[in-house]
């Protein structure tokens, strides 16, 4: 609480009689020690980064944006102009969206370590039940905000993403064509799926995600956090610290981390857009981004073929993997936090992760087999 | 009962001074030391557990005075106060007693009846500004949605392309759509051709000439089972994604889709891959010079049954 001035005595510099000024009318002092001072039960770790870093991503994603859209205009016929001048034109349009791109993937990759984290730790569990719901809310916005950015450049990797993409949710039993046409904005990817995408992309998901992301922070801070899942009540309080200094320090650094790994691949891996978008792909083999790619593979799968095995492959096991993590934390009632006494979890991680990395590996070794 | 603040102090021997200030346990949310003020002599900080009795303004303590005193002073810079700390749940959990405050009800608000129906009439006047809106927003939203069929007849090329029997031959043309507002340009699409042999053709069309019906039902246009020439909807019936025509090791040569790996033979027939139903055939006519017209149609991928979006 260094950063706090002395309550005792008038304020002597500017800064401080600012501070002074308005800590009088909103209790400025109390509200950022309480925002501070919040205890982490067992001390601070750097398992526990992943939240602050998904903040910082989503920031730099909306500054990033709100820049690009300084000269980026989503009609078919100016997308990929547009999108083309920021990258060869403007100065340091490359890089910043570049940082956009990669930000995205950042953020998939964080958004997975954090679900990991709070899953292995069993931080799910009562009375945590409500920040695990509306972070899997957030965890769909993300998505959302992947599968709607990529159209927006309108090269043909945008355009055939969202055909592919959007014909999936047409699969769903009887609202699919509803829901894609709605999306499409009429039978096929044109102006209207650009108008529809960009007013999601930049305003329907920003504005829904910042009011989760802030109730998640609010329920967060109801419940307090859960801490590791062994010690006993003594041990923890022993080695108990505040948010700040200690943890913020290790959220800073995971942050820099992030931004570096960003900036790296922004700079030495520019986007690089393809022709511009149509109907017919020419050469091009379309994939959608590597997210995406271990739906995209298994769907390959002959399991998964005809119209039946279709609907399961692209609407029933993902939706119901959506429904097991949502009910997550109401049927597994088990107290017990320790992944390590926790088998079916353990394993469930271990298979599902295993799973996502090999169907997405073997979709980026098959794509050498295709020319 | 809970020590309250200011209440007196009394050890086994003597009364020592009073409550200042009670210390909870962040973890428990039970009290866990009282700060006794020692009459004019410095704070003492003192474990709960030597607390023998708490009554209305009183706690009793089991130590003697001069053990009290022993106690190291009261270290105000260890503590904060619960207005500077974060800690979950806590106005619902603390057992401190600390009294009540409270707040006059400003007299308006005495013995006000009906407070359930001016909720609701909140609720209803809601549903008075939102229902209205319900249904031009949904239309307003939904007028691109669903678009006429278009069944005009496009040159794609001439026939004279088509090298070889049974063999896919793409097709490139250009197609000028005018959508909404914005100005009228040209998409680039594909359509695959096959001059199909008598084997192929009855593979297709299985002795009977394939009709074409608009969104009403009527006919515009039969494709004859025995003129050759074949088209195929440049769309996958998989997922929708174009396919290729591709030398394949064990098939020989097949239509094939790169997305999902679908494959189909030269009647469209599906070979492997996760394809519902055979690629899509169009209306094709050749005209005595070899120029090749279609009428463009898209159907919606996915399904067994052809249905027809574009």
């Amino acid at each position: 609480m260094s950063d706090i001035p002395p309550s005792a005595g008038p304020p002597a510099t500017v800064a401080e009689k600012i501070f002074a000024f308005v800590d009088e009318r909103v209790g400025l002092k109390q509200l950022t020690a309480k925002m501070l001072n919040e205890s982490v039960p067992g001390g601070s770790r750097w398992a526990y980064v992943f939240g602050s870093i998904l903040l910082f991503i989503f920031i730099m994603q909306a500054l990033t944006g709100v820049l690009l859209m300084f000269y980026y205009v989503p009609t078919a016929d100016h997308a990929y102009a547009s999108t083309q001048y920021i990258i060869h034109d403007i100065d340091y349009g490359w890089f910043l969206l570049s940082y956009h791109f990669w930000g995205s993937s950042a953020m998939v990759v964080c958004v997975f370590a954090h679900m990991s984290q709070v899953f292995l730790w069993g931080a799910y569990k009562k009375p945590r039940e409500l920040i695990w719901l509306v972070g899997l809310a957030l965890f769909a916005l993300v998505m959302g905000f992947g599968f709607t950015g990529y159209l927006l450049p309108w090269d043909q990797r945008a355009f055939w993403a969202t055909t592919v993409g959007v014909e999936i949710m047409d699969k769903v039993p009887v609202i699919g064509d509803f829901m894609a046409r709605f999306l499409k904005g009429g039978p096929t990817p044109g102006q209207m799926t650009l108008s529809r995408f960009f007013v999601i992309h930049v305003m329907v998901l920003p504005a829904a995600l910042i009011g989760l992301a802030g109730l998640h922070l609010f329920l967060f801070r109801c419940a307090g956090p859960a801490g590791p899942f062994r010690g006993t009540p003594v041990e923890l309080k022993a080695k108990t610290d505040y948010f700040f200094p200690r943890q913020i320090w290790k959220d800073v650094v995971g942050m820099a981390v992030v931004f570096a790994c960003i900036s790296a691949l922004a700079f030495w891996e520019p986007v690089v857009l393809l022709d511009e978008a149509t109907p017919d792909p020419g050469d091009y083999h379309p994939e959608p981004e590597w997210y995406f790619l271990f739906i995209f593979q298994h769907l390959r799968l002959r399991m998964f073929s005809g119209e039946l095995g279709q609907i399961f492959g692209s609407i029933v096991g993902p939706g119901l993997l959506g429904l097991v993590l949502v009910f997550l934390p109401f049927f597994d009632r088990n107290p017990e936090r320790n992944i390590f006494k926790r088998p079916i979890a353990l394993i469930g991680w271990v298979v599902l992760t295993a799973s996502i990395l090999l169907f997405t590996v073997s979709a980026i070794i098959n794509r050498e087999f295709l020319d | 009962m809970q020590p309250q603040l200011k209440s007196k102090v009394r050890c086994a021997d003597r009364e020592v001074g009073e409550v200042t200030k009670v210390i909870m346990d962040p973890l428990s949310h039970e009290v866990s030391h009282l700060v006794v003020s020692m009459n004019g002599s410095g704070e003492r900080q003192v474990s709960i557990a030597i607390v023998q009795a708490v009554t209305e303004d009183l706690v009793q303590l089991r130590s003697s005075s001069s053990e009290v005193i022993a106690l190291p002073p009261f270290k105000r810079e260890d503590y904060v106060t619960l207005h500077e700390v974060e800690i979950p749940g806590l106005e619902r959990h603390i057992h401190v007693e600390s009294g009540e405050v409270l707040v006059p009800l400003p007299e308006l608000e005495r013995n006000v009846e009906r407070r359930t129906f001016f909720a609701n009439l909140t609720y209803v006047t809601g549903l008075f500004i939102g229902l209205p809106l319900v249904y031009p927003v949904l239309k307003f939203l939904m007028n691109p949605m669903y678009a006429s069929l278009d069944n005009r007849w496009l040159k794609v090329g001439n026939v004279a392309k088509v090298k070889a029997e049974d063999v896919g031959t793409q097709f490139q043309y250009k197609r000028r759509v005018k959508e909404a507002f914005m100005p009228e340009s040209e998409i680039e699409k594909n359509v695959w051709v096959v001059k199909a042999t008598p084997s192929v053709l009855e593979k297709v069309y299985q002795g009977k000439d394939m009709e074409f019906r608009d969104s009403a039902g009527k006919p515009i246009w039969t494709n004859k089972k025995d003129v050759p020439f074949l088209a195929f909807s440049g769309k996958c019936p998989h997922l929708g994604c174009g396919f290729k025509w591709r030398n394949h090791k064990v098939l020989g040569p097949v239509f094939l889709c790169p997305c999902h790996l679908s494959i189909y033979d030269a009647s469209g027939k599906v070979l492997d891959g996760p394809a519902p139903r055979p690629l899509d055939l169009m209306p094709i006519q050749v005209s005595s010079s070899g120029e090749v017209q279609i009428i463009d149609m898209e159907f919606k991928a996915g399904t067994k049954s052809q249905t027809r979006i574009v």
